[in-house]
């Protein structure tokens, strides 16, 4: 668990495509576990998602549909969105978050080839992970949502 | 028509004959009844003769109680000098007041229809038939003149009979001369004589028209007939030509040739001599006097009439059964005068048997020329038949073009078919014949033979024939299936074009069905080794994780097999299919789509459904577009009010599946074309989608419609049959 809170701590901005192998991995450490949510309407996805998070040491809640989620709003330090959701779509929660004044921090996954992980989408360089992603470029993510929320914080 | 008059001619020769063999008179009655019931199917019949008193007496009778004969005897409608008596018809005794005095004798006996026919022996009456019916009848005209044939050779062998009677005591007692004429005749024994010899030449005359003899030899045999029994007379049979306007000579062996030249092809009427005016007027002419007659009828003829010493021309018309003039007769006498009574019975006799023979010909004529239409239409048609005894033998063949056969007939003819055919062939045509045999219907029968590399497809009627035999027509249909096949190979390419088109056009969707099941395997994975490195291990989480890696390969394989299966150009494979079945499959290759292009789908699957003979992949294809028609038609419309409802339900024999949208709904005119190729509101596709689900849907024989809802949007039904044993058979063959 620790490695992770190094990771965050140590290497909020390396780039996922960066990551220098394995054994850094190992060596890095987080003091933070985070406070995650994970929204995704396929359970296969979200299983192994909560799975792995869990193994990094964070707490993670998981939500099959972004209606799910609003009902039941929990505190959260990164919200791991998928763009494709019966009802309400990814983009559309984000945009009620803002709208109700809530800087949580949003990661997008998407199913069908969206913008590359490093690209920033018109939502405010929210960034985007296309599945299947490799757990650096999660942890890559993570980190950049969570500094563009600190640095946009007044 | 013709069997008509084959029939008539039938009974007048099997009378004659019958009559022919006996010359006692109780013999004659007794044959002229027998016919009479055999002819008409009547079971009770009398025969009356006038007796020397003139009363009518009863000869012989059938089914006739003493009561009966007691009360009515000696009634007669004719008196023994009536000439030109016409059978009497009384379709019912109780509408006839001429009987009215008779009506208790005939409730009595349960009459309530009669006939009576008169026996004219040279044109007198001399006695009757009676025919009686228990019930009203009406008469139709072949019965009546069947009656009226027999009556006539009846009549005649009475007549016959008193002559012989005649000629014994004439015999018996040399220089007798009967002081009184004999019972009921009033003529002299020469006359009987003569009519003796003349009815030996009618007989000869019949016997000809029986045996098949040309017409002109027939004819003119009965010209000679007539011409020996009257001196000084010159006799012709002129015929109506079958357009019924020229004249044609049928016999004048005695008339100079010149006579015959000028009047063969006039046309019939006045300038065609009386015998060519008869035909037109349909009554006799007597023309007394050719050469003082002012008439223009003879302008024509006059001057070879003349040279020949021919002053009088006596011609009647010769009547067919079908009441139709078919010609003239017509004597010619060398002094100018009229017929005597005896000539005008002789001409009428002779015009009646020149109609015998003229209808038997023209009967025998007509059939010839329909046995030799039957002929020309079985050289004409490309069909080959064979004759099959009703355990495969082959008893006979018609084939226009033996070389064609798959053996030369010598090879199969008086062989089984199980000897000559493949047994697989045999046994089914065994079979059919046992059905066509059993339910009396033609049996149909497709079969292909690899004949010389190529395939020959071939299909039999089967047919039953008389009694056991059956008749197998067969026709070479391998053009027609070529086409047939051609087609299925055109509309399988175009199929798989709209499936290549759609699963372009669905390439997202498709990306996103497979990064589902990636993304759990790698991110299962990446946790299990994170947990590999924790201590103590949670195995169950370790294991939880590798199950899911296994879970959502398979999920990945899954969906990578139905790309696979949509994208190959497979032939058709008709097997069971679960419609409910189908319709999820296709709903999990477009459900993430369908949740992209906001489109909610609601499912009422029918669990009762049967299973349909159906290619899994082409049914999917047909859901598929039916579903991606929807979602066209309602992208206009705002998200909140889109529905889309897929439906099956079994139907009767069917099971209908049915994809109801709330788009825009089809133009009204349009809900027959819009299966029409090119047909299409969409921005993108070809407009195929629709046209190939209804080949497709047909090709399982079953159906596709569309309809507007009655509120908004429209709905798409496909009903395909269910399984079951005939559908089977059916489109297993249309796929072998």
């Amino acid at each position: 668990m620790s490695e992770l809170r190094a990771e965050l701590g140590v290497y909020p901005y390396v780039p996922a495509v960066d990551t220098e192998g394995e054994t850094a991995l190992s060596e890095m450490t987080n003091p933070d576990p985070l406070n995650l949510v994970v929204v995704d309407d396929d359970e296969e996805v979200r299983t192994a998602l909560r799975r792995l998070l869990r193994a990094m040491g964070h707490t993670v809640r998981v939500f099959a549909s972004a209606e799910e989620y609003e009902a039941t709003p929990v505190a959260a330090d990164c919200l791991i969105v998928d763009l494709r959701l019966p009802g309400l779509n990814g983009f559309e929660l984000l945009e009620r978050l803002r709208l109700r004044g809530s800087s949580t921090p949003i990661v997008f996954i998407t199913g069908d080839g969206g913008p590359s992980p490093n690209d920033t989408t018109a939502h405010a360089g929210t960034p985007s992970l296309a599945k299947p992603f490799d757990e650096h470029d999660l942890i890559a993510a993570i980190t950049r949502a969570l500094s563009a929320a600190q640095e946009s914080a007044p | 028509m013709p069997p008509t008059t084959n029939r008539q001619l039938a009974v007048r020769l099997a009378v004659s004959r019958a009559l022919g063999r006996t010359r006692d008179p109780d013999g004659v009655y007794g044959a002229a009844l027998e016919a009479l019931s055999e002819c008409l199917n009547v079971s009770r019949a009398s025969v009356l003769l006038f007796d020397p008193e003139g009363v009518m007496r009863f000869k012989a009778y059938r089914g006739l109680s003493r009561e009966y004969r007691a009360a009515v005897e000696g009634h007669s409608p004719w008196t023994p000098d009536s000439v030109g008596a016409e059978p009497i018809l009384v379709p019912d005794v109780t509408c006839e007041p001429s009987l009215r005095q008779y009506l208790p004798v005939f409730t009595r006996e349960r009459i309530v229809a009669l006939a009576f026919i008169p026996l004219v022996s040279l044109g007198r009456v001399i006695g009757k038939f009676m025919l009686y019916y228990d019930a009203p009848h009406a008469f139709d005209d072949e019965e009546i003149q069947l009656a009226s044939v027999i009556a006539a050779a009846v009549a005649f062998a009475v007549e016959r009979g008193r002559a012989d009677e005649v000629a014994r005591r004439s015999e018996a007692a040399p220089g007798f001369e009967p002081s009184a004429p004999p019972v009921g005749i009033s003529r002299d024994v020469s006359a009987l004589w003569a009519a003796e010899a003349f009815q030996a030449g009618q007989r000869q005359v019949l016997e000809m028209i029986a045996t098949g003899a040309p017409l002109a030899q027939v004819l003119t045999l009965l010209v000679h007939v007539v011409e020996d029994q009257c001196e000084g007379i010159v006799c012709s049979v002129l015929l109506l030509d079958a357009d019924d306007v020229h004249v044609r000579v049928g016999a004048a062996p005695s008339l100079p040739d010149e006579y015959s030249v000028r009047i063969d092809g006039q046309p019939v009427g006045p300038r065609a001599g009386s015998s060519g005016t008869v035909m037109q007027v349909g009554q006799p002419i007597i023309d007394t006097d050719i050469v003082c007659h002012c008439d223009s009828r003879w302008d024509v003829l006059r001057e070879a009439a003349v040279a020949t010493g021919l002053r009088a021309c006596w011609s009647t018309p010769i009547p067919s059964t079908h009441k139709k003039v078919l010609g003239s007769f017509a004597m010619y006498c060398r002094t100018p005068r009229g017929p005597s009574r005896e000539e005008l019975r002789l001409i009428e006799t002779a015009a009646d048997l020149a109609g015998a023979a003229i209808d038997h010909h023209r009967s025998q004529l007509a059939l010839r020329q329909s046995e030799e239409r039957n002929r020309a239409i079985l050289r004409a048609i490309p069909d080959w038949m064979f004759v099959m005894s009703s355990d495969g033998v082959f008893l006979d063949y018609h084939v226009k073009n033996p070389e064609a056969l798959l053996m030369p007939p010598e090879a199969f003819l008086g062989k089984s078919m199980h000897e000559v055919l493949p047994t697989w062939l045999a046994d089914a045509h065994q079979r059919a014949f046992e059905r066509a045999l059993a339910t009396n219907e033609p049996e149909r029968l497709e079969y292909s033979l690899e004949e010389h590399h190529e395939r020959r497809f071939y299909e039999a009627c089967i047919v039953r024939a008389d009694g056991d035999r059956l008749l197998s027509i067969v026709r070479d249909i391998s053009d027609r299936k070529h086409a047939e096949l051609d087609a299925a190979a055109q509309r399988q390419e175009l199929a798989h074009l709209n499936r290549v088109l759609i699963l372009a056009e669905q390439s997202g969707a498709l990306a996103h069905e497979l990064s589902q099941p990636l993304a759990a395997i790698l991110t299962n994975a990446q946790a299990a080794r994170r947990l590999l490195d924790q201590s103590p291990l949670d195995l169950d989480e370790l294991r939880g994780a590798l199950d899911d890696v296994i879970k959502n390969d398979k999920r990945a394989g899954t969906v990578i097999h139905r790309l696979r299966e949509l994208l190959k150009k497979s032939t058709t494979v008709l097997q069971p299919v679960d419609l409910n079945e189908v319709t999820r499959e296709v709903l999990d290759l477009t459900h993430s789509d369908l949740l992209l292009r906001r489109m909610p789908i609601t499912t009422a699957l029918s669990p009762e459904i049967p299973p349909v003979l159906g290619d899994r992949v082409q049914l999917q294809q047909v859901i598929l577009n039916l579903i991606l028609n929807a979602c066209d038609a309602m992208s206009t419309v705002a998200p909140a009010e889109r529905e889309l409802t897929l439906t099956t339900v079994a139907d009767d024999g069917f099971v209908q599946i049915a994809v109801a949208d709330r788009g825009v709904g089809i133009p009204e005119g349009q809900l027959d074309s819009v299966f029409d190729p090119f047909v299409t509101h969409r921005a993108h596709g070809l407009g195929l989608g629709l046209t190939i689900s209804r080949s497709i849907v047909l090709a399982h024989r079953g159906r596709i419609q569309a309809e507007n809802n009655a509120d908004r949007g429209a709905t798409f039904r496909c009903f395909l049959p269910v399984v079951n044993g005939q559908a089977s058979a059916a489109l297993a063959s249309s796929h072998d």
